[in-house]
């Protein structure tokens, strides 16, 4: 899952050798699609969806989107960054943490970050969140290797334990 | 009000309308941010603004609720 228009297609291409449609437009993906993948030897199933901002959906494409995470209560959420609007995915992601679901974080687009100058800390984040996170540019297909070998590893967190984390657990309420 | 900045003008969020703060909070526009105005158009057209380096568009009933401390 993940904002419009940060490259979940092209990851989901390159996990399964698909050749889903991928353009570099906001709302591309409007259903979803299924792809196999192999992982030590176990067939792992991979849904690709569109893109949304959040889990309350404003449009069709995002519908599809939030019903498939319904429908899939026992999948790994594989939460797509851009990695230059942190902000945004961050929102969406703590929405479907909050949800229960086990999730790990890409950040894609890594390149695009470096040549804007922002500056992600990818340990922190994790460390902050406690899934994994790790940074790809799908494009380039960098970063995937990292990305499958973590995907076991995502985990459920309570969003309380993030507050504390973060520091802030308690103040604005 | 939002809908009320003039192009280029750079403000804080102050007040969101209460029923727009949970739609418009995905795409990061919350109290407390600051954005530029990058375009307006006329006859309560839709209004493009930047946030965080990323344009956003919305349309003049949300730039209508949101309520921004524009700096001199």
């Amino acid at each position: 899952m993940g904002n419009p228009n940060v490259g979940k297609s092209v990851l989901f291409n390159r996990l399964t050798g698909a050749d889903v449609v991928q353009s570099n437009y906001p709302g591309t993906t409007v259903d979803y699609t299924r792809g196999y993948m192999k992982l030590k030897d176990e067939e792992m199933e991979i849904i690709d969806v569109p893109g949304t901002f959040s889990l309350e959906p404003k449009d069709k494409a995002e519908e599809v989107a939030v019903e498939m995470l319904k429908e899939n209560r026992d999948s790994v959420v594989v939460c797509v960054f851009d990695s230059t609007k942190i902000e945004r995915g961050l929102y969406l992601a703590l929405e479907i943490i909050e949800r229960e679901y086990p999730v790990m974080i890409v950040l894609n687009m890594w390149d695009d970050a470096m040549v804007r100058n922002i500056h992600v800390d990818v340990k922190k984040l994790e460390s902050i969140l406690g899934v994994p996170v790790v940074a790809t540019i799908a494009t380039a297909g960098e970063g995937i290797k990292e990305f499958v070998s973590r995907i076991g590893y995502a985990s459920r967190v309570k969003i309380e334990d993030i507050m504390r984390g973060v520091g802030h657990y308690g103040t604005d309420r | 009000m939002l809908s009320e900045m003039e192009f280029g003008e750079e403000g804080k969020v102050i007040e969101i309308d209460e029923g727009l703060r949970k739609r418009i909070a995905g795409v990061g526009i919350r109290v407390g941010k600051k954005l530029r105005m990058a375009t307006r158009q006329p006859i309560k057209g839709p209004v493009v603004i930047e946030l965080d380096r990323v344009n956003t568009s919305l349309g003049f009933g949300f730039a209508n609720k949101i309520v921004v401390d524009v700096k001199e």
